[in-house]
């Protein structure tokens, strides 16, 4: 991301000259308070915002340049998680995980061996038919991340994912997305949970009022 | 299978879902599918019959001259001569008094009993004159009607010319209005299944962002809906087709006799082409109907 500024209405920047290099499987945290362009940052990366001015390089694209059918097959390259989870309500937890893989035609055998075996990895496989308003705050996060990463992304992006959990979950959630980074999977995490960051000890690169004010290099590693 | 096949099985699964999931108004488009083409369809049925009997009676439009019942033979044939020449008859055929009465006879088919009680012949003889093919027309038929009338041993002429006229103004008005109300309705149509499907959209607002966060192309979010508008007008289309074909066997009896003795044939429903093309209608127009509410703005 070189000198990209983003601004939704003339002379109002949610991000201003931002310059930053994320290395394949490097874990970083976005952290700074509500409104200092956490989400914005994020919104870039995956294609669903362009820059005002800048240009960004994700995955070998250019995404100031990139047309709108080139969108889609990036996306399929990229997890992403929400504070809100983004389950659908009336779908099962199983049917929630497979529109990842729906998406890109794979056969619907393909589909459940996969969706399976990401359930199981997180714990969710005896959910499978449940609907997730029927689960806790915690699982139904589970199954977002499933869903992120049934498709075995490169860049996972997570938009204060434990904004809704309790401590106890929090650890649990941010645990299973530190574990995609184990497995050569980038990691950005926007939190404005300074007690997670001090946690995992992970590079932290800090937002304010849409500038970077601060980049902190890994102290030490937790995971 | 490929991976297109699923996919296409997937949409097809994702627009019967999106039916079930809102029966009412998904109703209300096939409804409305189903009303329009019952109303085109009427018409364009009676266009096709109408056109078809102006088909019919192509071949046999000709000009009558009916002659003075003291015609000779020998007058007979130098009339006959003399019609042959004027520009624009084709034959002429001398029919005699007892041939017009068997001809009668014939067309009359199972009333013809009630012609035996008659005690004398009351059909004129007649030189039926067929025209060249220029001249099947309501101005053909004047200009050789007028050619032949005041010739020695006529006494008057049949051109069949007003009902032609008459006729062809009714099938171009049955046109008119058929074309003018299937445009209206068509449009009134679209922006009720336009409307459905929107709402439909909007209903699904929160699985097509997740759609596309997941990385569902364009194609693959709005072919679903496309589906679904198609599926749809293909259900109006089927229910229409049923009802005309129950609105015409109800109302074909009361006519039926009338049109065979003036016609020689019954009114026909359509083919099975053209039922196809009814449902293909109805089709179509659901598919536009999504198209149009599909063009008012989503994108991934």
């Amino acid at each position: 991301m070189f000198h990209v500024s983003k601004s939704y209405l003339a002379g109002s920047f949610a991000l201003r000259d931002v310059s930053i290099e994320l290395a394949k499987g490097e874990f970083v945290f976005l952290t700074g308070p509500s409104g200092a362009g956490k989400s914005s940052l994020l919104k870039l990366i995956f294609g669903a915002e362009r820059p005002s001015e800048g240009q960004i390089v994700v995955l070998g694209r250019n995404i100031a340049r990139l047309g709108e059918s080139a969108v889609p097959p990036l996306r399929r390259r990229i997890g992403v998680v929400f504070q809100d989870f983004k389950l659908l309500p009336r779908r099962s937890v199983e049917d929630n995980v497979a529109l990842a893989l729906q998406v890109t035609g794979t056969p619907p055998r393909e589909t459940r061996a996969r969706v399976f075996a990401i359930l199981k990895q997180l714990g969710l496989q005896h959910r499978r038919y449940h609907h997730p308003l029927s689960l806790s705050g915690g699982e139904q996060q589970r199954v977002a991340i499933a869903r992120a990463l049934v498709n075995e992304p490169e860049i996972l992006l997570a938009d204060e994912p434990t904004g809704n959990l309790d401590p106890e979950l929090t650890v649990e959630i941010m645990d299973l997305i530190a574990s995609a980074a184990l497995r050569g999977t980038t990691v950005v995490v926007a939190t404005h949970e300074l007690e997670i960051v001090r946690r995992y000890g992970k590079r932290a690169v800090r937002l304010e009022d849409g500038r970077i004010v601060e980049d902190t290099q890994p102290s030490f590693s937790r995971t | 299978m490929t991976r297109t096949t699923y996919k296409w099985l997937l949409f097809i699964r994702t627009a019967i879902r999106g039916i079930t999931s809102s029966p009412v108004t998904s109703a209300i488009s096939v409804v409305t599918i189903g009303v329009t083409l019952v109303l085109v369809g009427a018409f364009a049925l009676l266009l096709r019959n109408m056109e078809e009997l102006l088909d019919q009676f192509g071949d046999d439009l000709r000009v009558t001259a009916y002659l003075e019942s003291d015609v000779s033979g020998e007058a007979l044939r130098g009339l006959e001569e003399r019609i042959r020449k004027i520009p624009g008859v084709d034959d002429v055929e001398a029919v005699s008094q007892g041939e017009a009465l068997e001809r009668f006879r014939a067309s009359v088919g199972s009333g013809s009993a009630l012609l035996d009680g008659l005690e004398i012949n009351p059909l004129p003889a007649s030189l039926e004159i067929s025209l060249s093919q220029d001249r099947r027309s309501a101005e053909g038929m004047e200009s050789v009607a007028k050619a032949i009338e005041g010739l020695a041993g006529v006494e008057s002429l049949s051109s069949g010319r007003d009902w032609v006229e008459g006729y062809l103004r009714a099938v171009a008005l049955v046109r008119g209005i058929g074309v003018g109300l299937g445009i209206i309705l068509a449009l009134a149509t679209l922006l009720i299944v336009a409307n459905t499907i929107r709402l439909g959209i909007f209903a699904r607002r929160d699985e097509l962002e997740i759609l596309s966060l997941v990385g569902a192309s364009r194609s693959f979010v709005q072919t679903p809906f496309l589906l679904e508008g198609a599926l749809q007008g293909a259900a109006g289309g089927a229910i229409a087709l049923g009802l005309l074909y129950a609105l015409f066997r109800l109302v074909l009896p009361g006519f039926e006799f009338g049109l065979e003795l003036l016609v020689g044939s019954a009114p026909r429903f359509f083919s099975s082409g053209e039922a196809l093309i009814v449902v293909a209608g109805g089709a179509g127009l659901g598919l536009f109907g999504s198209a149009a509410a599909l063009s008012g703005g989503w994108r991934t």
